[in-house]
């Protein structure tokens, strides 16, 4: 009788799992099938097809998946590759502390696949994955000017602090802060528009919020108190790094991580205290539609190495802390690699060497945790046609693993009291 | 005043037009735009961003576009970047005769992403798409066995005969025939399943079918006695390839994007049976869009256990054109057509030609057809993919489709000896 095993049953999602089917005849072709709905009661769903081996098993760390939604060998590959019903659709965990998502795993014989005649169940099994560990605490935070959550880690502490900061989609986006304080960083995800009575629009980024919010996080008790911590973000075409700015402006940011960032003002205006930077480039006429109809911006924003964009670069040179970079090469919504690239060459012409760049081929834009699924497109509340992110699934997958690993050795290591104090 | 100045406003489908804007500001950005509906309601569009020129004018013959569904210097791109505003639908006219698609043609002065109710354009213009030309008749087939719709251009003939065959889809599909015949040939489109009282499915091709249908089409008074031309596209192409083969009848064969073997389905001639490679869907592989790729699905023609169903194209008398897309997402065409060229030369015939279009896809179809990129299909519960790069698709298609009608009039021309 057929079976599934799977292990760990129940884990943070940055966790891979041990699969194992069996009980299959030998050679027995099935599919494997990952199902999960979302909190808005939306299904995202991946189908592999698999062959058993002569002992009617497939080991999902030794068998090559055959087709579906994706070949070769792939442990974690129903995860990540899980695509939604309705396109377009991304998912996105809002309650990130009282409920995990629950993925169905089912196992079926194949006759005829993807035809309307329903496949024969062999067997199923249901994990549980996490977005924060037991013990994690979140505080809803509206203090002064600055809304958001703070995420602590079990324990007394103190512990790292870092801000998370997610990009054009507005809203508050928690997530990557609570799986990071799973991991031992005291995490604020910052809200900065669109959010409870921030401002609705983003005209003005105002980077003396940020450092309100930089403040409180120190002050905490939780936290080590006597200097920095990181920023962490995920930019978005039309909006500046906001993080970046935190970086060169602000003391209190003594390592960042860019993940696919613009340094360029475009559309927006930058102050810090009585500092202001804008570019009055602009460029929606070279906005691009693909064959689907999803709309690529990468050729419409601002190329920072062009004259008419002197004035909207940040002076990157004036960061104190770390910086590290997190660029997807086939990211379709911002030419990130060429700005990632035109900011690593403005620190080293000004004889620093405080950044680092990880460039990954086959990445798009919306890099996150591990076994996040790729999402390809997706609607923006801001812009009227789907937005391109990009990425190929498989090295997609392959950079989420491996920039995570990245992001927490930076973190950690630029964030001990030993390496903060040499700043 | 802006004007919108489009020439000629109606055409067949397959002719390309002029499109120039004056009366603008210099240097100013506007979007064009053409919408069409087609005969089920559905709205396809396509958009594109220019500059001006200091005199206020855009020229499609000359300006660049700079952005929206395509860039570059494209007169005709309009047309050929259309998408269905609901995706994965495919743009077919059904009838072929007696109404055009009408595509309205919008400027408007600003960058327009989108439709808006406020925002009306500067100048429109609106035309006409015919598949077929003046004088051209329809006759439905219903003649012994053969199902179809056969076209006969104005005048007396004797013109080429061509039977016309689409692929897995099945049921009837016109627009092709309909304008080959509108250049001067005799064309049939020819049904073999999923139509009238034709199978439902297709489980075997029976060769006698498509024989009684080229005898027909040869006996008819305004078709010349040589010999008929065959233009056939995937499924269609396999059996294309194999009438080459086995009907004597058949001078001239276009196979776009076929295999050289019989697949999935057997074949049969008299008391021939070919056996078919079998399909391994297992091997069906999901794009990042949800759509089904079929491409590795076939089996290789070159394995030992396949020997029986490679058809032996160096039997084939007349001439074969092999068109391929090298995007071709529902199958390895290149793989297939480069076989049969390689079959061919072994046994010392030079009788084959091959156009291969880096960047195509499997939908090549007659010039400005908007790319299809993956639609829906009866069979299936997801899209399935087509494949191609829509610049170079639409480049393909122009190319080939003058290929296709030198091909058949220099290998169906009345003064040839006949086989």
């Amino acid at each position: 009788m057929a079976q599934i095993i799977v292990h760990p049953k129940t884990a943070l999602v940055d966790v891979p799992l041990q699969i194992r089917v069996t009980g299959l005849l030998p050679s027995q072709l099935i599919m494997l099938q990952a199902s999960l709905t979302d909190e808005r009661g939306e299904l995202f769903q991946s189908q592999v097809f698999y062959k058993a081996d002569e002992n009617g098993e497939v080991d999902l760390e030794h068998a090559g998946a055959l087709g579906g939604d994706y070949v070769g060998i792939h442990p974690m590959g129903l995860f990540w590759s899980m695509k939604p019903k309705k396109m377009l659709s991304r998912l996105l965990k809002r309650d990130v502390i009282n409920s995990p998502f629950l993925v169905h795993l089912s196992v079926y014989d194949i006759t005829k696949p993807f035809s309307s005649s329903p496949d024969s169940l062999m067997a199923s099994e249901t994990v549980e994955r996490w977005y924060s560990t037991p013990g994690v605490q979140r505080i809803q935070l509206k203090e002064g000017r600055v809304r958001g959550a703070l995420f602590l880690p079990p324990g007394d502490g103190p512990f790292p602090g870092v801000i998370d900061l997610f990009g054009g989609i507005g809203g508050l986006v928690e997530f990557r802060a609570s799986l990071l304080a799973s991991h031992g960083f005291a995490t604020l995800a910052l809200a900065y528009f669109a959010y409870d009575d921030l401002p609705k629009n983003l005209d003005v980024i105002d980077i003396e919020y940020f450092e309100e919010a930089a403040d409180i996080l120190l002050r905490h008790p939780k936290v080590f108190g006597t200097h920095p911590l990181v920023s962490a973000f995920l930019s978005s075409p039309l909006l500046l790094s906001i993080g970046m700015a935190m970086a060169t402006f602000l003391k209190q940011v003594a390592a960042t991580v860019c993940i696919n960032g613009v340094f360029l003002a475009e559309q927006v205006v930058i102050k810090y205290r009585n500092e202001k930077f804008f570019s009055f480039s602009q460029h929606l006429e070279r906005l691009r539609i693909n064959e689907l109809g999803l709309l690529a911006f990468y050729s419409a924003v601002g190329n920072p190495q062009e004259e008419a964009n002197k004035h909207g670069l940040l002076p990157v040179e004036r960061a104190e802390g770390h910086i590290l970079f997190i660029v997807g090469e086939k990211d379709y919504s911002v030419n990130s690699k060429i700005h990632a690239e035109q900011v690593m060459e403005q620190l080293r012409r000004h004889g620093k060497n405080n950044a680092t760049l990880l460039s990954y081929p086959g990445a798009g834009h919306l890099i996150e945790p591990p076994y996040s699924p790729l999402c390809v497109a997706s609607m923006n509340p801001f812009i009227p046609r789907p937005v391109l992110w990009g990425g190929e699934t498989i090295p997609h997958a392959e950079a989420q693993e491996h920039s995570w690993k990245e992001i927490l050795k930076f973190l950690r290591h630029h964030l001990t009291p030993t390496s903060i104090s040499k700043l | 005043m802006v004007q919108l100045i489009v020439t000629p406003e109606t055409a067949l489908a397959d002719e390309p037009i002029c499109i120039r804007a004056t009366g603008l500001n210099p240097f100013q950005v506007v979007t064009f735009t053409a919408s069409l509906t087609d005969e089920k309601g559905k709205l396809f569009q396509s958009r594109a961003f220019y500059k001006a020129n200091e005199a206020g004018n855009v020229d499609l013959d000359q300006a660049a576009a700079l952005g929206g569904d395509y860039v570059g210097v494209h007169p005709m791109g309009l047309f050929w970047s259309l998408k269905p505003v609901n995706p994965f639908r495919r743009l077919l006219k059904q009838d072929v005769m007696n109404s055009p698609f009408y595509i309205q043609l919008d400027i408007f002065d600003s960058l327009l992403l989108e439709d808006s109710p406020k925002i009306h354009p500067k100048a429109s213009q609106m035309i006409e798409r015919w598949f077929s030309g003046p004088g051209l008749q329809r006759i439905p087939v219903r003649n012994g066995r053969v199902r179809g719709a056969f076209f006969l251009p104005p005048g007396e003939g004797p013109f080429p005969g061509v039977i016309d065959l689409f692929g897995g889809i099945g049921g009837l599909i016109e627009f092709r025939a309909s304008l080959l015949a509108s250049h001067g040939f005799g064309v049939l489109a020819l049904a073999y399943f999923a139509y009238e009282d034709l199978p439902r499915s297709l489980l075997e091709v029976d060769l006698e079918y498509f024989e009684e249908a080229a005898n027909m089409l040869l006996h008819h008074p305004q078709i010349q006695r040589s010999g008929i031309g065959v233009i056939s596209v995937c499924k269609g192409a396999e059996i294309g390839l194999a009438m080459a083969i086995h009907l004597e009848q058949v001078a001239a064969t276009i196979c776009i994007n076929g295999t050289n073997a019989v697949h999935e389905t057997p074949c049969k001639y008299r008391d021939l049976v070919i056996s078919p490679i079998p399909h391994q869907k297992e091997y069906t592989q999901i794009h990042v869009s949800g759509a089904l790729n079929f491409r590795r699905i076939k089996g290789d023609p070159r394995d030992e256990v396949n020997q029986q169903s490679v058809l032996p194209v160096e039997k084939a008398r007349g001439h074969i054109l092999f068109i391929v897309g090298e995007k071709d997402e529902c199958l390895n065409s290149k793989a297939y057509a480069e076989q049969a060229m390689e079959q061919l030369k072994s046994h010392g015939r030079s009788n084959g030609t091959l156009l291969s279009y880096p960047g195509a896809g499997h939908l090549i179809e007659p010039p400005y057809s908007p790319l299809c990129f993956a639609s829906w299909n009866p069979f299936l519960s997801r899209p399935f993919l087509w494949g191609g790069d829509i610049r170079s698709h639409a480049a393909a298609q122009e190319h080939s489709w003058r290929e296709i009608q030198k091909f058949l009039r220099c290998h169906l021309a009345p003064s040839r000896s006949k086989l």
